[in-house]
């Protein structure tokens, strides 16, 4: 009874569905949101919003994909993209980069390197904490894994403050080296726009829609629709499940790892806590678009960039949070599943 | 039980067989606590406040000062995750009180730690010196007796800084009559400490004409300014004045500046943002990096103190370092704290009680800092405000704080 009665409702829920959002109606929604925003906010701080949205998207990705896939709210990934900051950090001062590089050739060719590198060693990061953290409680209950990710979140924080010879950075602020050069500014009327602001988020747009091509395009990605949408008829189809969910856990980590190599640019700074705040903030924006689906976790990191940014513009920065929050619970109340989440009946 | 008792009193026999074998002169041992935040960014501000103290303790024990008993040290860390902790410091004030042995506190650090440590010293008559809290509410009017309300007549808790009603208003002063700023916007980190001294600040300027264009609060778990310093920049400050604590965001705000376009503007702050300097991993220097140029803030206590030179001689030949802008408050702390154990082992005993109204006596310390006396609310006689600018060539080409000048206010 049970089995059946899960696979019933699941497709709505976690088939990563993106069908449904492009209507017109819904586009035109988004679009007169985006241009109240602008003008309300003016193009400075628009660009600021869109900003902060593309990173807390990327992060919020993580979390909706490895929910999707196995129901397990991963505490663990704000933490990931923290050890991400950092290693984007250490591939920077490692090869000696410390400050601003203003030839444009030397910087895509580092930037594009620090890219890959840290992508691809959180993504493996993120499969060896699935392999030796979820994967053995696959079948537990599910509060088991929900405490072994608040257990890898911990470790992860403590190995960054103490573990060397790569981490041991201590539970300090640690410089990250801003390689983009931060004055570089475009000039739209009397508002100077960052050159860098615009390289960020143009890169995690790139980065969304290629993950949802991934996911909807190829073989990969149709076998990890099959598994979020009903795991052990996939596997009788012949999908190889403990690869596929590998998979998912790398997309996310790799996802987490541009977060957290836009940030470091971005902001400078990143430390061990990092991750409580930035996760919690992603997290919200995954269940505010609907956990399970990328397109409106995509669109949650948005809403609360603007949502932060539009506090700052209001003069209500001291509330920023408790806005934020707000919204979520207002959101919740009337669409439980989230702003892109199909509704459904019964839901445990 | 009955074994607890044997237990005991072997314990007890032991102790008084090993002290009989140990050195003449260490009698009995007495503890001082110190509760300040010793870990991640809180280290580069709080520990010279600690290693001050220590040097007081060592030297002391060294001279026998104290007359029949040794000065033992017990450190609490109340930083959790690299920024100081409210609760953690009251958990560590609770296991301080119930050790019986220790009869002083040295500490904390923040004013927010403070708020909720009082209470708790209060309660069981533990002296307590701060080297550097600086809100009024602490120990003023009614904010200040609801924190002592378990016995507000024996007051328990002293500091050798100085207030922020007095440390705002001079950098008021400062950045009106010294820089010529007529235009701030102000960020606080919307803690007890941020908002008050961001409060006090506020009205001394505007008192002296100056205008403030723009005021918000930023949770000191962010890391993201952007939003308020484009905000701020349509306002068209010409400075920007920072009430909070390095930790919380005080580099990270200078950092961001350029980004925003107000890179050129200078960046004012108390003495929450003064700390080491830019060799000093999570030092205000250190994380605003070059941007910190063109920076200024005050320390609510004396800078040139009255034999600096053997000060900074003593504590560099001991530490390897200079010493920090509050070491020789830490330092004149436990020089308090010494002089009230000396006198009570005079007496006859070392009491908490008697340590404490040894303290609050109303009598005038002879420290580091020159003479100290505590008022009926346990703040001190000296009020002092130094102030400092950047200098981005200091240190090696770090960056350092460099002393510009210090105000008196004890007169008025």
């Amino acid at each position: 009874m049970t089995a059946p009665a899960a696979s019933a409702d699941a497709p709505s829920a976690r088939s990563f569905s993106s069908a449904g959002l492009v209507s017109v109606a819904q586009l035109a929604i988004v679009a007169v949101l985006l241009a109240g925003a602008l003008l309300w906010m003016g193009p400075q701080q628009f660009v600021n919003a869109l900003t902060l949205g593309a990173i807390y998207a990327l992060i919020a990705i993580g979390y909706t994909l490895v929910y999707g896939i196995i129901e397990l709210i991963n505490f663990a990934h704000g933490d990931v993209f923290m050890v991400g900051t950092f290693l984007s950090l250490i591939f920077l001062t490692t090869l000696g980069f410390n400050g601003a590089i203003t030839e444009p050739g030397l910087l895509a060719l580092v930037l594009a390197g620090d890219f890959i590198f840290t992508m691809i060693a959180l993504g493996l990061i993120g499969v060896l904490i699935e392999r030796v953290a979820y994967r053995p409680l696959r079948n537990a209950p599910r509060l088991a894994p929900l405490i072994t990710a608040i257990g890898v979140s911990f470790i992860l924080q403590n190995a960054v403050q103490g573990v060397p010879p790569y981490f041991g950075f201590g539970p300090f602020n640690a410089n990250s080296p801003q390689v983009f050069p931060t004055d570089w500014f475009v000039t739209l009327g009397n508002a100077s726009i960052p050159v860098l602001s615009l390289f960020i988020i143009v890169t995690a747009v790139v980065m969304m829609i290629a993950l949802q091509l991934f996911i909807g395009r190829t073989r990969i990605g149709r076998a990890m629709r099959s598994t979020a949408l009903d795991r052990d008829a996939a596997a009788l189809m012949g999908v190889n499940i403990n690869r596929t969910i590998a998979i998912t856990f790398l997309l996310g980590s790799a996802l987490a790892g541009a977060a957290g190599v836009t940030f470091g640019l971005q902001y400078g700074v990143t430390n061990s806590g990092l991750g409580f705040n930035a996760g919690l903030k992603a997290f919200t924006a995954a269940v505010l678009g609907g956990i399970g689906n990328t397109v409106g976790a995509a669109l949650g990191g948005f809403i609360i960039g603007f949502i932060e940014v539009g506090a700052a513009v209001a003069g209500l920065n001291r509330w920023s949070a408790a806005i934020v929050f707000g919204v979520l619970v207002i959101v919740l109340v009337f669409r439980p599943s989230g702003i892109l989440g199909q509704q459904t009946g019964e839901r445990a | 039980m009955k074994f607890a008792r044997v237990g005991a009193a072997i314990a007890a026999a032991a102790i008084v067989v090993a002290a009989c074998g140990g050195t003449a002169n260490s009698g009995k041992t007495v503890k001082v606590g110190i509760t300040l935040p010793l870990s991640g960014s809180s280290l580069a501000s709080a520990g010279p406040a600690r290693d001050g103290a220590l040097l007081a303790i060592k030297e002391a024990n060294a001279a026998g000062t104290v007359k029949g008993y040794t000065i033992e040290p017990v450190i609490k860390d109340h930083a959790v995750n690299g920024q100081y902790d409210a609760q953690q410091g009251a958990k560590d004030m609770t296991a301080l009180v119930s050790d019986p042995a220790v009869v002083a506190v040295v500490g904390p650090f923040n004013s927010a730690v403070a708020k909720v440590q009082i209470p708790i010293s209060n309660e069981a008559g533990l002296a307590q010196c701060s080297p550097a809290n600086t809100n009024p509410d602490l120990t003023k009017g009614d904010a200040g007796k609801e924190l002592r309300a378990k016995q507000p007549d024996k007051i328990n808790y002293v500091r050798v800084a100085t207030t922020d009603d007095i440390q705002g208003p001079a950098v008021a002063q400062y950045a009106f009559q010294d820089l010529g700023l007529k235009n701030v916007a102000i960020i606080d980190d919307l803690t007890v400490y941020g908002k008050g001294i961001a409060d006090a600040f506020t009205a001394e300027f505007e008192k002296l004409g100056g205008k403030v264009v723009g005021r918000e609060g930023a949770d000191p778990k962010t890391t993201d300014f952007l939003p308020i310093l484009t905000k701020f920049k349509d306002l068209n400050p010409d400075s920007v004045f920072y009430g909070g604590v390095t930790a919380n965001g005080g580099g990270l705000v200078r950092k961001q500046m350029p980004q925003a376009g107000l890179g050129d503007l200078p960046y004012l702050g108390g003495d929450g943002i003064q700390d080491q300097n830019g060799g000093v991993q999570g030092s205000f220097i250190n994380i605003a990096g070059p941007a910190a140029e063109n920076s200024f803030s005050s320390v609510a206590a004396i800078h040139d103190i009255p034999d600096a030179a053997a000060f900074a001689e003593k504590y560099t030949a001991e530490y390897k370092a200079d010493p920090g802008a509050y070491s020789a408050s830490g330092y004149a702390c436990m020089q308090i704290f010494i002089k009230a154990l000396a006198d009570a082992a005079a007496k006859g005993d070392i009491t908490r009680e008697a340590v404490r109204a040894g303290v609050t006596s109303g009598a005038s310390f002879d420290t580091v800092l020159g003479p100290v006396t505590f008022d009926e609310v346990g703040d001190t006689s000296q009020k002092i405000i130094s102030l400092y600018k950047t200098d981005m060539t200091a240190a090696d080409g770090k960056g350092d704080w460099i002393f510009d000048k210090q105000i008196d206010y004890g007169a008025s």
